[in-house]
């Protein structure tokens, strides 16, 4: 039976939400070098990682979608070694921009979290 | 992306959104091929890894926005779907909303062209319309030409004033081809405070409006297609009004019909030419000089406040000016054969008002407000029954659609979706109905308005539905909606998941089920009967009005009238006209009687005055006001109202004898008590120069005057040929044997015989007259019926439905008991039962 009816999205929207700004700057980080089809951002992300990070593609589709609508990423269908026509992504100088300001942002969190996280008895100066 | 964008590039994005998914799978199946998995292992795990392809896209869809008009569209074609699955469903209901929605609309078109549509000219907000209002609180719309003149020069907060006068019919001689039309005489200020342009040429001016301009008309847009098929080179044309030569200059453009609703204009003349077009009535050279007597009333004022200035400020501006006005007016009068001191004492009791004149002047309104508002609630409530119509058939459907309901909720659709998605099958079955409607609508108001003024009063209304009234059906179509749709959504929404899938397996309805259902079936059988029940009051009003004696015999008599004063005829000439007619159209074979009088029965007008009766002394503010009307010989016998006491007039009744009257009961009555006023004496002060007493040698019954609803007012009837009168119209009354219409031919060769310049009106039988007075009655009560029957079959429509859902429920119950029970009847006493509990 055909039906109109959305099925419960709820369980992705989350994972992005939680996601959102982390996967956009590792998307954006995985094509500073060079332009990148979405299967190819997704497996150099799980590969980069140590197969530690798997995206979902109903996450990475979403994000790339979202990248492109904020002008940070812009798409050109070509094709791949292999010979197959595939939509590959770049960044725009937009998007070079935003990466740097995610990647100060980033080490920044890194830098105050693992203070907090660091063995080192806060205060043991004094 | 804008919406436009969306709305073009949607598939285009939609394939490349597939194409992408479709590379991904295919690359991580080749990968994975690489690796040495076989093609169709790789395919399947690729697949696998990807998740939910369909979710996917959906949600990357989603990103894109106008999510909402994605689900809009998809709910659109859902919805056409379904009520394509079900035509006769679909048929009824957009039937019964067209049926709903286009009497609702037809009504509303009425009332917006009689009750609400501004006047077609600039800023019309800012018009007022001038009236007087007496000390005891009679109203006068009419004013003189000197008052007009002084209002226009000495006020400092009008921005224009203009007066206006409706001449009724003119005849209208184009390249020697004589047609009568609708005319009026206006002020050189008409167009230009109105800020009426003309679609060709020029229109009236202030050096037009001047006497001995030379005499030109402007013709209206309807009048220019009809006579001169849109020549562009009218501006110039010569043409005959009433015999006399005038110039078109210009065309009014086609939404300007004048200032009077009802009314349409066709030829426009400065007020300075009416002399020319009617030299009787503009009685130049007399005491009684239209452009020059101040005490004449016959011009409509209008007029148009400066930016800035307030109502009150603008009155108290005219007031002085008006109070001037008066004063002259009275003595104007002064030494004239009907000026008395009591006359003139009247001029400086009146004082001037403002009225919005938005809307123009209020005839219409007047009469029809109320007829039209009760029309409106009788629709309003056909609309709801047809709603909750609508309302039972779309539960009578979500039952049937319980499983599909169920097997959505149970796969997860939100209750709000899923009311989103019935709601919008109620907004297309509605769309259709308005749709429906609309043309209904297009049809039944041009029908209304041949219906309410079916005679020679040929009264114009533009009804043709407009912006306004396309949006009052768009609003009542949504409040449709509202009214239908919400309730059977919200609760096809509320579904018990478990009951219903066990319900639908098992073909039964759980106890109680239909209670909804019901509980609309009742209030519409209750609103149907109202409805009936108020038809069948209103049409025993018109009947009970129809059979009710009138104080004369309405059947069988023709009437027609004649103005013999238009073509320059002098008081003698026109009793001698008129004595000579009497004794032709006596002659007519088929002819039993035959009279004339000034005013005939329920002609809508007639005249009040006061009336001084000899041996009677009014009390303090008592003013004993009688209706009077000049009758010819056999006045009475001719339109068999009985003379009481006394006698008829006759042939002897005239100027060379004593002046004599007759009276009605009613007066008889109110001055006589149960005295005989036989020989008693009255007079009418300012009439004809003359108020010697009239001797009262005949009392008659009372017959009605203005209105059959109204009792008969005291009345008194003079010789018409004992005191002729050049300046009104006279109505002949004849009566026939057979039908009286049969007649009409003759007569109007007789008059043609007399005079070919004889214009001759009003033909019609005294019949048509009353029907014309019941105009109002007979349209409230033939469309009330109309509307009831209407709502009747839709409650049939509506019970049916309920029955017949009702007893598909049964049907698997009555089977086994057709097949297996004792006798058939159980299952018509079931069915019976139910029906019967709705009682």
């Amino acid at each position: 039976m055909s039906t109109p009816m959305k099925p419960r999205t709820e369980r992705y929207q989350n994972r992005i939400e939680l996601l959102q700004g982390t996967l956009d700057m590792l998307i954006l980080q995985m094509l500073q070098w060079g332009p990148q089809h979405g299967y190819g951002i997704s497996q150099s992300i799980r590969g980069r990682s140590g197969e530690v990070l798997q995206v979902e593609t109903g996450s990475l589709y979403p994000a790339l979608h979202r990248l492109e609508k904020q002008g940070w990423v812009a798409s050109q269908w070509k094709q791949t070694e292999s010979n197959q026509r595939a939509k590959f992504y770049r960044l725009t100088a937009a998007g070079k921009k935003q990466l740097l300001s995610e990647q100060a942002r980033w080490a920044q969190i890194v830098n105050a979290i693992a203070g907090i996280m660091s063995p080192a008895p806060e205060g043991g100066q004094s | 992306m804008s919406l436009w964008g969306w709305l073009f590039r949607r598939h285009q994005r939609e394939q490349e959104l597939d194409e992408e998914v479709q590379a991904h799978l295919r690359m991580a199946a080749q990968e994975r091929m690489e690796q040495g998995e076989t093609a169709e292992q790789a395919r399947a795990a690729a697949v696998r890894e990807f998740g939910n392809v369909s979710l996917v896209k959906e949600v990357t869809r989603d990103v894109w926005g106008f999510r909402w008009l994605e689900t809009l569209l998809q709910d659109l074609r859902y919805g056409l779907r379904q009520l394509s699955r079900n035509p006769g469903f679909t048929a009824v209901a957009v039937l019964t909303l067209a049926l709903g929605i286009g009497a609702t609309t037809a009504i509303f078109s009425l009332v917006d062209a009689v009750l609400l549509k501004m006047l077609p000219v600039q800023e019309p907000e800012e018009l007022y319309r001038l009236t007087s209002v007496s000390i005891k609180g009679r109203a006068n719309d009419y004013f003189s030409y000197s008052t007009f003149k002084l209002l226009e020069a000495n006020n400092q907060s009008l921005s224009g004033v203009i007066a206006f006068r409706p001449m009724e019919n003119v005849d209208f001689v184009v390249n020697g081809n004589a047609e009568l039309a609708r005319a009026q005489a206006v002020s050189g200020s008409y167009f230009t405070t109105l800020g009426v342009k003309p679609v060709l040429g020029r229109t009236i001016t202030a050096e037009d409006d001047a006497r001995g301009a030379s005499p030109v008309a402007t013709i209206s847009y309807g009048y220019w297609t009809a006579r001169f098929s849109r020549n562009p080179s009218v501006a110039g044309a010569r043409i005959t009004l009433n015999g006399a030569a005038f110039t078109v200059i210009g065309v009014t453009p086609p939404e300007f019909f004048g200032l009077e609703p009802g009314e349409s204009v066709d030829v426009s003349i400065p007020l300075a030419s009416l002399p020319v077009a009617q030299p009787q009535f503009a009685a130049t050279g007399t005491p009684y000089d239209v452009l020059a007597a101040p005490f004449r009333n016959w011009l409509h004022l209008m007029a148009r406040l400066k930016d800035g200035e307030t109502e009150t400020r603008a009155l108290a501006n005219l007031g002085p000016v008006y109070e001037q006005a008066m004063r002259q007016s009275a003595e104007g009068m002064r030494g004239l054969p009907f000026d008395s001191p009591g006359t003139r004492k009247g001029f400086p009791e009146t004082r001037i008002q403002l009225e919005p004149g938005s809307r123009g002047l209020t005839a219409l309104r007047e009469q029809f407000s109320k007829p039209l508002m009760f029309l409106m609630a009788v629709v309003g409530v056909l609309l709801l029954i047809a709603c909750t119509n609508v309302a039972n058939l779309l539960l009578a459907c979500a039952k049937r659609r319980q499983r599909e309901i169920a097997l959505r909720l149970s796969l997860g659709a939100g209750r709000v979706r899923l009311i989103r998605q019935l709601l919008t099958e109620s907004v297309l079955l509605a769309a259709a109905g308005g749709a429906f409607g609309a043309l209904v609508a297009f049809w039944g108001s041009n029908a209304l308005v041949s219906l309410m003024f079916h005679s020679a009063s040929a009264i114009q209304l533009n009804v043709r539905p407009d912006a306004r009234v396309l949006v009052f059906t768009g609003l009542v179509s949504l409040a449709a909606v509202v009214v239908f749709g919400l309730a059977p959504a919200w609760r096809a929404s509320r579904l018990d998941l478990s009951q219903a899938v066990k319900e639908s397996a098992q073909g039964a309805a759980a106890p109680g089920r239909s209670r909804m259902v019901e509980s609309l079936v009742i209030p519409q059988i209750t609103l149907s009967l109202v409805l009936m029940v108020g038809a069948g009051l209103l049409v025993r009003t018109l009947q009970k009005l129809k059979n009710s004696n009138p104080g004369f015999d309405e059947q069988n008599v023709l009437l027609f009238s004649v103005n013999p004063g238009m073509i320059g005829y002098k008081e003698t000439q026109v009793a001698e006209l008129y004595d000579r007619l009497t004794e032709q159209i006596r002659a007519i074979p088929g002819v039993s009687a035959v009279s004339f009088s000034t005013f005939s029965p329920l002609a809508r007008w007639s005249s009040f005055t006061d009336a001084r009766v000899e041996g009677h002394t009014p009390k303090p503010g008592e003013n004993p006001a009688v209706t009077v009307n000049f009758a010819g010989p056999n006045y009475f016998k001719t339109l068999r109202t009985a003379v009481v006491l006394g006698r008829d007039f006759t042939e002897a009744d005239t100027a060379g004898t004593p002046k004599v009257a007759a009276i009605n009961q009613a007066m008889a009555q109110y001055f006589f008590g149960d005295s005989n006023p036989i020989g008693r004496r009255f007079s009418i002060p300012g009439w004809k120069a003359d108020d010697s007493a009239l001797e009262i040698v005949g009392v008659v019954e009372n017959a009605k005057v203005n209105s059959l609803r109204e009792p008969s007012p005291p009345a008194a009837y003079m010789p018409f040929l004992q005191s002729p009168d050049s300046f009104l119209a006279v109505t002949f009354e004849v009566r026939s044997a057979a039908n009286p219409t049969a007649l009409a031919a003759s007569v109007r060769q007789l008059i043609q015989q007399a005079d070919n310049r004889l214009p001759l009106f009003g033909v019609k039988t005294l019949s048509e007259q009353i029907d014309e007075s019941l105009v109002q009655e007979r349209l409230v009560a033939l469309l009330s019926s109309l509307f009831g029957l209407v709502a009747l079959f839709l409650a049939c429509v509506g019970l049916y439905g309920v029955m017949a859902s009702l007893v598909a429920r049964r049907t698997r119950k009555s089977a086994f008991a057709w097949r297996w029970g004792p006798s058939g009847c159980r299952c018509w006493e079931s069915c019976w039962d139910e029906a019967w509990r709705w009682r």
